[in-house]
């Protein structure tokens, strides 16, 4: 009977001990889901203003590039 | 007084008496305590030691219709410094590492560095604020800085994350993404589109019962009562963010040359009615420019000649004038009661068709046809224009639009002068936004749809709502009267007011617009200038509207000059961004000598890396990639194919080597 309950009794502290772990490890994944997310958003950022059209002016700007002055053809060849 | 037996008993039963009611005291106290007072005190304790949380959700993402971000949370961070967590040799050998990186990563100077954290240390400030709103990658910089990297113990290196909505875009369209604020009062101030999808970007709170425990720290535990927070969805919007980049940069360099007091532009889907950029500038104190107001949405002003559309249209289908009908326009001057409607060209034009008087902006002929037809029966005129929808709002979803102000007859402010100046676009007030979704309509051949901002609303990439084109009113005129604009409106830029914007490429359709304003007696004139339209003409992609308030006189204010140029380089830009397809059918024309050619140089290829091949009877052009691709530098003599070779086939080459053909 004494082994019984003290049997139990471990098992009741080993999965509250569990428990715990698991909320830390949460509040862990949770940073990290943060983090990376503010990379997510840095990174998508970064992109859009460099593929801005006054971005990209400035830059081709400098290499001798020009908007076009009409507008680029595509040829789908049908089979 | 003898000491009796009796007295003695006396005073013990006294005392006896005294504790036992002494005792009955603290069982009453006790037993009021535990049980009339026993829920308030329990409950006191529970307060103490358990807190229900608001968790908050988190707010959806604001897309444009490319997937770019808009608008979205992220972290900040504030960096600051514990001046006494640091002990002296760390703090010694790492105090101008660390200035030098700080300097470098924020741009102040070092020593400013170095005397800021100094005097910290000297003072025992344990809070020493270094920089607010670090983004994440900096932060991540900063954290791996000299004595910093040693953690928040050792190096003394604090932070704080807040979470803030961020615009990507920046500046750009700041006013038409907008914010959502609540007051304590729970109240939402709510701007733009922000604040327009707020619902669904919103989310619901969650709820959390937190115990507490030591260090003044709150641990969560398990409770049935607990509500898990709803994160908000995410909300993609119509706007295209490098279509909103060209019409804000246009904008901005217009308004800088005219110095213009603010202007606007709407780029919107012809077919669908999706707004694709929507840019609003105002001017500081100081001469610059920024995202004050949406005067798209907000503002209702005079249109002026813009509005010389709706009149057309209106009359058209009352048909009480047709395109060719002849008008005279006098000496450029016509006078209705006490006032003179005035051609902008001195002199007038003479007498000029319907079409023409369009073109051309004709005040006088506009005033005059209207006021002709119409002024027995102003109401037919008026109603017209109301049931074409001009007399209500759109119903956008962003708030605060303005209201469309058309004067009916019978108002107390309806004179003789009212029904010639409303025809010309005066007296009469519509924002931007409605003159374009009425413009739209006429592109569309009648069908008016209403101005859109949102597509989608996703969780992740799951849809849950979309949102389609709105029709307002499928025919706010006939098909043909819509061709009839259509043809006028293409040929004020082909010939008339907007000859100035002309293109070879494609083709645009729209009506100038210069409006004077502030038109008392002795006032300084002001000026609005617009042009409104669409393109390309034979088949309209987008229509588009440019107004610009109040720009310096001595610049030019006429809506041609200021507001049409704009126009154009978005529509160019635009158009020429949108790829010509050309479907062509795959011709198969097999030759045998090409195919022999061919087969004969791939072999070739593959089977010679190191040794000269036999090229002779191959033509040149093969050979050159063949020897060229081994390493080779190949002088050709001659043209057509090969006759000699200066290296024998079968010989081992070297790379650079070269090579003479001669061809013939």
């Amino acid at each position: 009977m004494l082994l019984f309950l003290s049997f139990l009794a471990i098992i009741m502290i080993a999965s509250s001990h569990n428990a715990e772990s698991k909320v830390h490890e949460i509040a862990k994944l949770n940073n990290e889901v943060r983090e990376l997310r503010t990379h997510f958003v840095d990174g998508k950022t970064e992109l859009m203003r460099l593929k801005m059209e006054s971005s990209i002016v400035k830059k081709m700007m400098q290499k001798g590039l020009k908007r076009p002055e009409r507008p680029p053809r595509k040829i789908i060849v049908k089979n | 007084m003898a000491v009796k037996e009796k007295n003695i008993l006396n005073r013990l039963y006294f005392i006896a008496a005294c504790m036992f009611v002494f005792a009955i005291a603290v069982l009453v106290k006790l037993v009021n305590i535990q049980f009339v007072e026993g829920d308030m005190y329990r409950q006191k304790g529970q307060e103490r030691v358990f807190k229900t949380f608001d968790i908050p959700a988190n707010r959806g993402n604001l897309y444009d219709s490319k997937g770019n971000l808009l608008a979205t949370s992220v972290p900040k961070y504030d960096i600051r410094f514990d001046a006494l967590a640091v002990n002296e040799k760390d703090f010694r050998a790492h105090i101008k590492p660390l200035c030098e990186a700080l300097s470098k990563e924020f741009g102040k100077s070092v020593s400013y560095y170095d005397k800021i954290i100094r005097t910290a240390r000297s003072n025992k400030n344990r809070y020493l604020l270094l920089r607010r709103n670090l983004g994440y990658s900096q932060y991540m910089r900063v954290k791996k800085f000299p004595l910093f990297e040693f953690g928040a113990n050792r190096g003394g290196l604090i932070v704080e994350q807040r979470t803030v909505r961020e615009h990507p875009i920046g500046k750009i369209a700041e006013r038409t993404v907008g914010y959502e604020r609540r007051d304590e009062q729970g109240y939402y101030t709510r701007v733009g589109l922000e604040g327009a999808y707020g619902p669904f970007l919103r989310g619901k709170e969650g709820k959390r019962k937190k115990q507490k425990i030591a260090k003044n720290q709150w641990k969560p535990i398990g409770d049935a009562n607990e509500v898990e927070p709803q994160d908000g969805f995410d909300v993609v919007s119509t706007i295209d963010v490098n279509i909103q980049d060209i019409a804000h940069h246009e904008l901005l360099a217009q308004l800088e040359k005219f110095e213009a007091e603010h202007g606007t532009v709407v780029v919107m889907e012809t077919k669908t009615g999706e707004i694709k950029a929507i840019s609003n500038l105002g001017r500081t104190k100081t001469g610059r420019y920024y995202e004050k107001l949406n005067y798209a949405v907000g503002e209702s002003h005079e249109p002026g000649s813009t509005f010389k559309l709706m009149t057309i249209v209106a009359a058209l289908e009352d048909k009480v004038i047709d395109s060719s009908h002849v008008v005279d326009t006098e000496d450029g001057k016509v006078k209705f009661y006490d006032r003179t409607v005035r051609d902008s060209k001195w002199g007038g034009y003479g007498k000029i068709s319907m079409a023409k008087a369009f073109e051309l902006s004709s005040n006088t002929a506009f005033a005059k046809i209207i006021d002709q037809n119409y002024k027995n029966n102003p109401r037919k005129f008026v109603d017209r224009l109301i049931n074409m929808g001009l007399g209500e709002t759109l119903g956008l979803a962003i708030k605060g639009e303005g209201k469309p102000k058309i004067p009916y007859p019978g108002d107390d402010d309806w004179y003789g002068t009212t029904l010639p100046w409303m025809a010309h676009g005066y007296g009469v007030a519509i924002t931007p936004l409605q003159t374009l979704a009425f413009y739209n309509a006429i592109a569309n051949d009648g069908e008016m749809v209403k101005p859109r901002f949102i597509k989608e609303v996703k969780t992740w990439d799951k849809t849950r709502e979309r949102f389609d084109k709105e029709i307002l009113n499928p025919t706010i005129c006939s098909k043909e009267t819509a061709k009839i604009a259509q043809e006028m409106m293409k040929n004020v830029v082909k010939r008339g007011t907007a000859d100035n914007i002309r293109t070879d490429n494609f083709g645009i359709a729209g009506k100038t617009g210069t409006c004077w304003g502030n038109y008392g007696k002795d006032k300084e004139r002001e000026y609005i200038s617009s042009f409104a339209g669409y393109f390309p003409v034979d088949k309209p992609i987008y229509s588009c509207i440019v107004v610009i308030h109040r720009p310096n006189k001595k610049k030019g204010y006429y809506g041609s000059e200021v507001a049409a140029p704009v126009f154009k380089t978005i529509a160019t830009k635009i158009y020429n961004d949108i790829p010509v397809i050309d479907e062509v059918s795959y011709a198969v024309v097999e030759s045998n000598a090409v195919v022999n050619s061919y087969d004969k140089y791939y072999q070739n290829a593959q089977k010679y890396k190191t040794i000269m091949p036999n090229v002779k009877g191959m033509p040149a052009m093969d050979v050159v990639a063949l020897l060229e691709n081994m390493g080779l530098r190949v002088k050709l003599e001659g043209v057509g194919k090969v006759k000699n070779q200066s290296i024998k086939p079968g010989t081992k080459v070297k790379i650079n080597q070269t090579v003479r053909l001669e061809l013939s």
